[in-house]
């Protein structure tokens, strides 16, 4: 019998099999150190010592209050982002996986192809559809209705980045879609449950960390982005990313740039860490079920 | 045949050689001396688009003759150019830059500069800056529908800011600084004297801003100005010349109020740190000349910097250019001394503003 029995590895092969990975993953190491790594300790650095060493420049940023203003309207335009992408995303995904190969392709390249195209390009088109004399005014006028302002309002500000980011919610969602076991449904079905209450306890849960992990990087993408409001949006929907610009590029601030920069990414880590539990927990649910 | 290209050759020598010898002493503006920067490069840093390629037209002359590698870089940020001057490798060699950051930065990232190196005679009065000569002049005009206002139509920044006596949707200025021109003219109408302005007042002036209310429209880029005239959204809109010389010549229904028109230009700048100063120099002199300003206007439509130059312009461009007596007399120049010390207060309360604030 003995002889049958698996032979333990030895204790320094083991070790090996612990470090080979990190060495593989040495290089992506590498590269994050040098091009995000560095950067941001130097930006760290200077929105402390720059013009002397001390927190004025976090001073001066809780104490103006068009920066809290807008630090608040860039959380809150980027969670409406990330729901407008969730709801069209999630049956978009839902479809892919429910149609023969043929038209998935289709789909996945209408995910795809505005994807390859550059979202200022993108931002752009978005100008001509949604400006007060463009092509959904102009359907609106002709059918009978007043025009709407969406041009340089919040509105057409979450339009155009919930178009840009789709492919970001799209492509997470379908990963785990794939993978759900459709038979479960079925399953469910022949215990009794609606089709409704079946999808709610069945199908929903077991693609939520798809709908985390889509929404965790829409959101994140969202709260930087800079492009999309300055073109579609008006003052009423300038984001930080604007305001870091005109401190660094106008007025050579690089101080107040950096702590603007920092606030954010702090703002966001405290908000990731609270949403965790309820992410985890809910996972964990799926599995008891 | 061979007596006369012999001929030829020897009044040329002897042109290039008093040419010379005039370089030694005094500069002629457009004049450089042949071949005298040969195996040199030299980097200009502009704004891109139709601007840059006119510039780049503009001293096509500067290039062939000198013999210097011309690059074209851009578009010019004050941030890189004072990343490039504290890490002490400047690229840069020319710098294309807005009116106020060449007296801003003066000496901190541009170079004061020697005008014995230059020949500024021709350039318009009051425009030569201790570290900056301009790189060409433009306005800010008022434009307004013709359609919606027929025969009361706005005659001033005062009807611009009177949205009772003028009802209609405002286009201003949002793509970054603000205007100080357009800032002493709202100060005016809240009551003040733009010549006395403090500190204090720029809040005045803001607000009067502010009170067009909320339809007001900032656009952020010249193209986004022509596009809203084209379209016709906005009833008032402060444009920048060129733009609305094509929006009008792209059949806009807009005319210009020309009194107190925002006397705006750009600068040419030599940065702090540059490998080869005096070849910066002879580009500069070479840009000033008569020839390459009458190329620049005719190739981007803005008004040239030196008094001689007759460039070939058709109506459209003509009815836009600012540097007849006409205009002269119109133009509002605006408070220079107050701007430059305030210009990062200003800048802080209009982004304030534009940030919905």
């Amino acid at each position: 019998m003995s002889a049958l029995e698996p032979t333990t590895p030895s204790a320094p092969q083991r070790a090996g099999w612990v470090w080979r990975p990190f060495a593989l993953t040495l290089p992506a190491l590498l590269l994050l150190v040098a091009v995000i790594g560095y950067p941001l300790l130097t930006i760290v650095l200077r929105s402390l010592s720059e013009p002397q060493w001390g927190m004025q420049n976090y001073a001066w940023f809780f104490g103006a209050p068009v920066n809290l203003t807008v630090l608040q309207r860039t959380f809150t335009i980027s969670a409406w982002v990330t729901l407008v992408c969730v709801v069209c995303a999630y049956p978009y995904a839902y479809l892919m996986t429910a149609v023969g190969p043929r038209v998935r392709l289709v789909l996945v390249l209408c995910v795809l192809i505005p994807f390859w195209v550059s979202g200022v390009v993108r931002t752009l088109s978005w100008v001509i559809l949604l400006q007060d004399s463009g092509v959904i005014n102009s359907l609106l006028r002709s059918a009978g209705f007043d025009g709407i302002r969406l041009i340089r309002t919040q509105t057409g500000v979450v339009i155009g980045m919930a178009q840009v980011l789709l492919p970001f919610m799209i492509l997470p969602l379908y990963s785990v879609m794939k993978g759900i076991d459709l038979r479960l449904m079925r399953a469910a079905q022949s215990l009794g449950a609606r089709p409704s209450r079946a999808f709610f306890t069945v199908y929903l849960p077991l693609s939520l960390p798809g709908v985390y992990a889509g929404a965790i990087i829409v959101f994140i993408l969202a709260l930087g982005f800079y492009i999309t409001p300055a073109l579609l949006g008006g003052p009423r929907s300038t984001m930080l990313s604007t305001l870091v610009q005109t401190q660094v590029l106008s007025l050579l601030q690089w101080g107040r740039g950096g702590a603007m920069g920092v606030v954010l990414l702090v703002t966001t880590f405290v908000l990731l860490a609270l949403a965790a539990p309820v992410m985890r927990s809910r996972h964990r649910d799926v599995g008891r079920r | 045949m061979l007596k006369l290209r012999y001929g030829i050759g020897a009044v040329l020598a002897l042109g290039v050689l008093t040419g010379a010898a005039f370089a030694q002493d005094k500069p002629v503006a457009g004049e450089v001396k042949e071949g005298s920067l040969k195996g040199k490069t030299l980097t200009f840093v502009s704004y891109g688009g139709i601007y840059q390629d006119g510039q780049a037209a503009a001293l096509k002359d500067f290039v062939d003759k000198s013999g210097v590698k011309l690059l074209n870089d851009g578009p010019t940020e004050i941030a890189k150019l004072q990343a490039q001057v504290e890490s002490g490798n400047v690229t840069w060699d020319v710098v294309d830059t807005d009116d106020l950051p060449p007296y801003v930065y003066c000496g901190k990232l541009f170079q004061k500069l020697d005008l014995t190196k230059l020949d500024v005679s021709k350039i318009p009065e009051g425009q030569v800056g201790e570290c900056s000569v301009p790189a060409m002049n433009y306005g800010v005009v008022l434009m307004y529908n013709k359609e919606k206002y027929k025969d009361n139509p706005p005659k001033s920044w005062a009807d611009f800011f009177d949205t009772q006596k003028f009802p209609g949707v405002r286009g201003i200025d949002g793509s970054g600084s603000p205007t100080g021109g357009l800032l002493e003219q709202a100060f005016k109408v809240a009551g003040g004297d733009p010549k006395a302005m403090t500190v204090a007042d720029i809040d005045k002036a803001i607000d009067v801003v502010r009170k067009l209310g909320p339809d007001t429209i900032f656009w952020k880029t010249g193209a986004e100005s022509q596009q809203l005239a084209e379209s016709g959204e906005a009833d008032m809109l402060m444009m920048w010349t060129g733009r609305a010389m094509t929006a009008v010549k792209n059949g806009a229904k807009y005319a210009p109020a020309w009194q107190d028109w925002l006397v705006v230009m750009d600068q040419m700048t030599i940065p702090v740190g540059v490998k080869d100063t005096d070849a910066a120099y002879a580009l500069l002199n070479a840009y000033l000349g008569k020839n390459a300003q009458e190329v620049l206007a005719e190739k981007t439509s803005y008004t040239p910097i030196n008094s001689d130059a007759q460039p070939k312009v058709d109506d459209s461009v003509a009815a836009f250019l600012t540097n007849t007596p006409d205009r002269q007399k119109q133009g509002y120049k605006q408070n220079f001394k107050f701007w430059v010390p305030n210009f990062a207060v200003a800048q802080e309360k209009w982004s304030a503003l534009m940030a919905g604030n």
